[in-house]
């Protein structure tokens, strides 16, 4: 009875929230399910697109489970676990997020019964984990090897699992051209397989069908001085001088102070500037290069230099764009024009300024090294195209992917069910809860093939029983049989060459679950106050502790150990 | 009541607003209760099957843990006597740098005991004299304990050094404990010193890349840069490069002629690399990598065996470091910087986690931390005992035994501070989802009856020898846990006032107690 007569204990802060016990392990849940649903209908070659307009005005639409979710902003930290394995799949495959968010999503709310009726949430995580791994092993047993194969059969091959990925996008219309570009694209890059060696070009008008793929380099012209006109602009087996410096006059970057006694002495400085750029511009016409490409700006004197002697230039390129020259035209980057040795210039079949759309592009073909191309992009308009990059995007990854790692599986579902098959079976021989637990494990994967029937317009209940009559057919023959989108029945995924990489699908399993795993082993979530300087509008309440304040961030942190 | 209506006593002599509490009920058990609050929610992450927290700090970070130091450290402890029990769990993690969740839950135990035998009559100090009494014998009793021929370890012995480090990092990341065990041992063997006491944690790094799973996660011999890098060729050299401006051209030719003529192919920078000179680096085949922080830059000398040059001149041959290889690998989208050493003799090894999300990988790091950490422990003082509240349960029954000896109110403190132990099988049972009375009572049975290696088995939920499971904890993470779990509760029930002054002006946001925060 003392305690009723005192003043409570505050142990915590002011305004920290706590919560505890296995409400809070269902609200977790259900948040996940929320956002799993927000996805949800995107999934699948009928799957629908979304429209986000965020606080700044900005419109985006697009189809991408990892884009959806980093724009949705969610604040729900059980939630936001989410956001980071659609992240991580993103970053690990570029394919498949919004696979992860709905397996997810379905493994918890599978797992909500359960936790409703008093299961310990620890017998549910090891039960999911055995059943991870079991499906794991299963889907590495399924896979079929692409190795080994000639170049014009695995690009083929590459190619359906690149159609695979673009059937469920925007550009879906066009996947078996775009498919063929990705994977040209891809083969090109070689194996040294920097992303960044393959440039998107957008350029808006014309259509679809217009894209193109350059086997090199392609940007923009830049922005140019008069004298520019008089350039030749295509040029056979040119020798190619890359730079990093100005050609410009007026090139100090640092304040430089001159004091002059006599008037006549000033003709001597400007003379020694005029020299001093002539000298540059001489060095470079004597390397014998034929087009000259700055990463800073080229002026109007080094244009009309340039013209006067048959030479193309172009000043102000970006920094990634030069890179890929460099890498294509096997040339090196110089940041001083003496001593240029024949070396460090690069060369290549032809270059060329063409017209696409209405602007101008500086091309570089047949490269001799040949890391690197560009897909230049055509299109109605701004979000099409942007949505276009991304699905090309998931399309190249994928494609890296499967050359990398070079095993597939059945895709249209069919995979999902017959993993579901076999640890159900699989589940028959266990005793004790964890068969259960597996079983509606199992019951969680059949969410892909389902989903695809949903968003196609199917009768779900119908093609998912078809479906698992044919997988539980005894000769396995069944194994391969997916959802067929076009007729709404069902049919041998793998033969009608509906293909993923292996990788994808092992990698949304495994981050799924531990997600799930995640989630499901916390029971308490304890939220602090924000401190004062991360909330921005506390500057009402707040006049001493302002200060104060400032001096919070990194002391949280500080505190780790070590 | 504190606050009277008419000021007298000490009230007079404060200013207006502060605090004033004292007294058994007012200060003692209001103190009790907070610590007892504190350790309510740490205890249900006790052991394997403990329950994480998400933790939502003043940053706005998201902690998903079940790392008793890292939660108490996020929850910004108010209350100032349940703040002891936080110092006191961060005296263990940097002690030992495990078992902090015992510390507190063994310390919240105490003072709900202690809370008892106040209502009963008891004054605090004579708590305070019998459990000091049954912290000495419960030490004495520890020793007594300890796993015959445990003292000698080969620390380089994968398999001893797992059997010992399992139980800590399977409390963090059960079920994961095989995989990560067995990462921790390698890398922590490789940097292991020749003489094992001078182990240093820092050696052992870990890199935390998003996506893949767990079981892609690996060992490198040598460091792992999260940052890509021009080239790829062999030996490191070190020196720190200056930004030069690009008048100087010649001269920084001459420099970078005299690095790369003294053999060097790669050149590590503390300092920003001006573009003239890698320009000169670029024609000299030379690989440049930047490492920004400084700490970093040092263990990779360490790891190169090279020394790093404030001035960029021609370096002497010993200055030079070697590596195997250096590559550059892009793992999960990002590219990394890879140096490996592949014979013995380097002193940093680096675990590479992976996982699908932030919070897991920040988790992992901590179970890591951990097991590193106990490694360190392990090479000090190597002795062993039973684990899985085996110990528990005979400290709880041996000094029971030893309060009925004592003459005095001594005696039932003694036998409270016994009672206190029963609380970690009980926990463990109870965050397992199993029956605790039962399990109970059959560890007393089993230790009354001589087997005092008997302890709980949480796959099964039975009673089972502890060499047959094989979990062991250290005896130096248990000897200071309850030592430092003791003295906490001490010192808790030893105040019988507590006055808090008028915080400073300002805002209402205690500023003072932020502030305390900080140690």
């Amino acid at each position: 009875m003392a305690a009723m007569l005192q003043p409570q204990i505050i142990l915590l802060k002011e305004g920290t929230d706590t919560s505890q016990g296995k409400a809070q392990l269902v609200s977790n849940i259900n948040a996940c399910t929320a956002t799993a649903d927000v996805v949800r209908t995107t999934l699948g070659p009928r799957g629908m697109d979304k429209l986000i307009h965020d606080n700044k005005g900005t419109v985006t639409i697009s189809n991408d489970g990892a884009t959806i979710m980093k724009l949705l902003d969610i604040v729900h930290p059980a939630a936001k676990i989410l956001v980071d394995i659609a992240k991580s799949q993103d970053s690990e495959v570029g394919d498949g997020t919004t696979t992860v968010v709905l397996l997810a999503g379905e493994f918890l709310k599978e797992a909500k019964p359960f936790i409703e009726d008093g299961v310990h949430p620890q017998n549910l995580i090891r039960s999911y984990r055995t059943a991870c791994s079991l499906a794991l092993e299963k889907v590495k047993e399924l896979a079929v090897s692409i190795e080994g194969k000639s170049l014009e059969e695995k690009k083929s091959l590459l190619a359906k699992c690149a159609t695979t990925t673009l059937s469920s996008k925007l550009i879906g219309g066009e996947k078996e051209f775009f498919a063929s570009m990705v994977v040209n694209a891809v083969i090109a890059i070689g194996h040294d397989d920097r992303l960044n060696m393959i440039g998107i070009k957008k350029v808006p008008g014309g259509n679809m069908r217009d894209s193109f793929l350059v086997n090199g380099v392609a940007f923009k012209k830049t922005f140019s001085y008069a004298g520019f006109e008089q350039q030749p602009k295509k040029f056979e087996n040119p020798k190619i001088l890359l730079l990093n410096i100005e050609l410009e006059l007026k090139s100090e970057k640092e304040n430089a102070e001159i004091r002059l006694s006599d008037p006549s002495q000033y003709q001597s400085i400007v003379d020694a500037e005029w020299n001093i750029i002539y000298d540059k511009l001489d060095k470079c016409v004597q390397s014998g290069a034929k087009v000259v490409l700055s990463r800073l700006a080229i002026g109007d004197l080094a244009t009309q230099y340039f013209a006067d002697r048959d030479i193309f230039c172009a000043g102000r390129v970006t920094e990634e764009d030069l890179q890929r020259v460099a890498a294509a035209t096997g040339g090196t980057v110089q940041t001083s024009v003496n001593n240029i040795i024949d070396e460090v210039l690069g060369t290549c079949e032809l270059f060329e300024e063409r017209q696409v759309g209405n602007e101008r592009f500086n091309i570089f073909c047949g490269c001799p090294s040949g890391h690197t191309a560009t897909i230049v992009l055509r299109g109605g308009a701004d979000q099409f195209i942007e949505e276009a990059e991304r699905s090309l995007h998931d399309a190249i990854m994928i494609v890296r992917r499967a050359m990398k790692n070079s095993t597939v599986v059945a895709g249209g579902g069919a995979i999902d069910m017959e993993l579901s098959r076999y640890l159900r079976q699989h589940a028959r021989t266990i005793a004790g809860k964890s068969q259960l637990f597996i079983n509606s494990y199992a019951k969680a994967l059949e969410v892909i093939p389902r989903q695809l029937c949903d968003n196609a317009g199917f009768d779900a209940t119908d093609v998912l029983n078809k479906l698992r009559q044919k997988h539980a057919l005894q000769s396995g023959e069944g194994a391969n049989y997916g959802v067929d989108i076009n007729t709404g029945g069902i049919t041998d995924s793998f033969a009608n060459f509906v293909w993923e990489p292996a990788v994808v699908k092992i990698n949304a399993i495994n981050a799924a679950t531990e997600a799930a795993c995640l989630i499901l082993s916390v029971d308490e979530t304890v939220k602090n106050p924000k401190s004062e300087s991360a909330q921005g509008e506390a500057a009402a309440s707040a006049m001493g502790g302002r200060g104060r304040g400032g001096a919070f961030p990194g002391r949280g942190r500080g505190m780790r150990r070590r | 009541m504190g606050f009277q209506m008419q000021p007298y006593g000490i009230q007079t002599m404060l200013k207006e607003g502060h605090k004033h509490l004292s007294g058994l009920d007012e200060a003692v058990l209001k103190n009790i209760d907070a610590c007892k609050q504190l350790s309510a929610i740490t205890r249900t992450s006790l052991g394997p099957n403990g329950m994480n927290k998400m933790v939502i700090n003043h940053l706005d970070k998201l902690f998903v843990t079940n790392d008793a130091a890292t939660i108490v450290n996020e929850l910004e402890v108010q209350h100032p006597a349940a703040k002891i029990l936080v110092l006191a769990s961060k005296a263990q993690q940097e002690e030992i740098g495990d078992g902090a969740n015992l510390t507190i839950s063994f310390a919240g135990e105490l003072l709900q005991n202690a809370e008892e035998l106040i209502r009963m009559g008891l004054h605090p100090s004579e708590i305070i004299s019998g459990y000091t009494k049954a912290i000495n014998k419960t030490v004495e009793i520890l020793e007594q304990l300890v796993e015959k021929g445990s003292e000698n370890i080969d620390v380089r012995n994968k398999d001893q050094v797992i059997c010992r480090m399992k139980a800590a990092v399977a409390s963090k990341q059960f079920g994961q404990e095989d995989i990560l065990c067995s990462l921790v041992a390698d890398a922590c063997i490789q940097v292991c010193p020749k003489n094992p006491a001078n182990f240093n944690v820092d050696n052992v790094r870990v890199v935390k890349l998003l996506g893949g799973g767990l079981h892609n996660s690996a060992v490198v011999r040598g460091m792992v840069l999260k940052s890509d890098a021009v080239g790829s060729i062999k030996q490191v050299e070190k020196a720190k490069l200056e930004n030069y401006s690009k008048t100087e051209e010649a001269k920084v030719e001459e420099l970078i002629k005299a690095v790369a003529d003294s053999g060097a192919k790669v050149i590590v920078s503390g300092a920003a690399i001006g573009e003239m000179a890698l320009h000169f680096c670029e024609r000299y085949k030379l690989m440049v990598l930047k490492i920004s922080s400084k700490f970093e830059l040092r263990r990779f000398c360490r790891t190169t065996g090279s020394v790093a040059m404030l001035k960029l001149s021609q370096p002497n041959p010993d200055d030079l470091g070697h590596v195997d290889s250096i590559t550059v690998e892009e793992i999960g989208g990002v590219r990394v910087t890879i140096a490996k050493n592949e014979e013995g003799g380097n002193s940093v090894a680096t675990v590479v986690l992976r996982g699908s999300t932030d919070s897991i990988l920040d988790d992992l790091e901590r179970a890591i931390d951990d097991g590193v950490n106990t490694y360190k422990a392990m090479c000090r003082d190597s002795r062993i005992v039973p684990g899985a509240a085996a110990t528990e349960i005979e400290l709880a029954r041996r000094v029971k035994e030893f309060s009925y000896k004592e003459t005095g109110l001594d005696q039932y403190a003694i036998a409270k501070f016994a009672e206190s132990f029963e609380m970690v099988p009980r926990t463990l049972a109870e965050n397992a989802g199993l029956n605790e009375m039962e399990i109970m009572s059959s560890l007393y049975a089993e230790h009354a009856s001589g087997n005092s290696k008997v302890g709980i088995d949480l796959e099964e939920g039975v009673c089972k020898d502890i060499s047959i499971l094989d979990v062991w904890d250290l005896y130096i993470t248990k000897f200071f846990a309850l030592k430092y779990a003791a003295d906490a509760a001490c010192t808790v029930l030893r105040v019988d006032q507590i006055i808090m002054a008028k915080p400073a002006g300002g805002p209402k946001r205690d500023q003072p107690a932020a502030g305390m925060d900080e140690d």
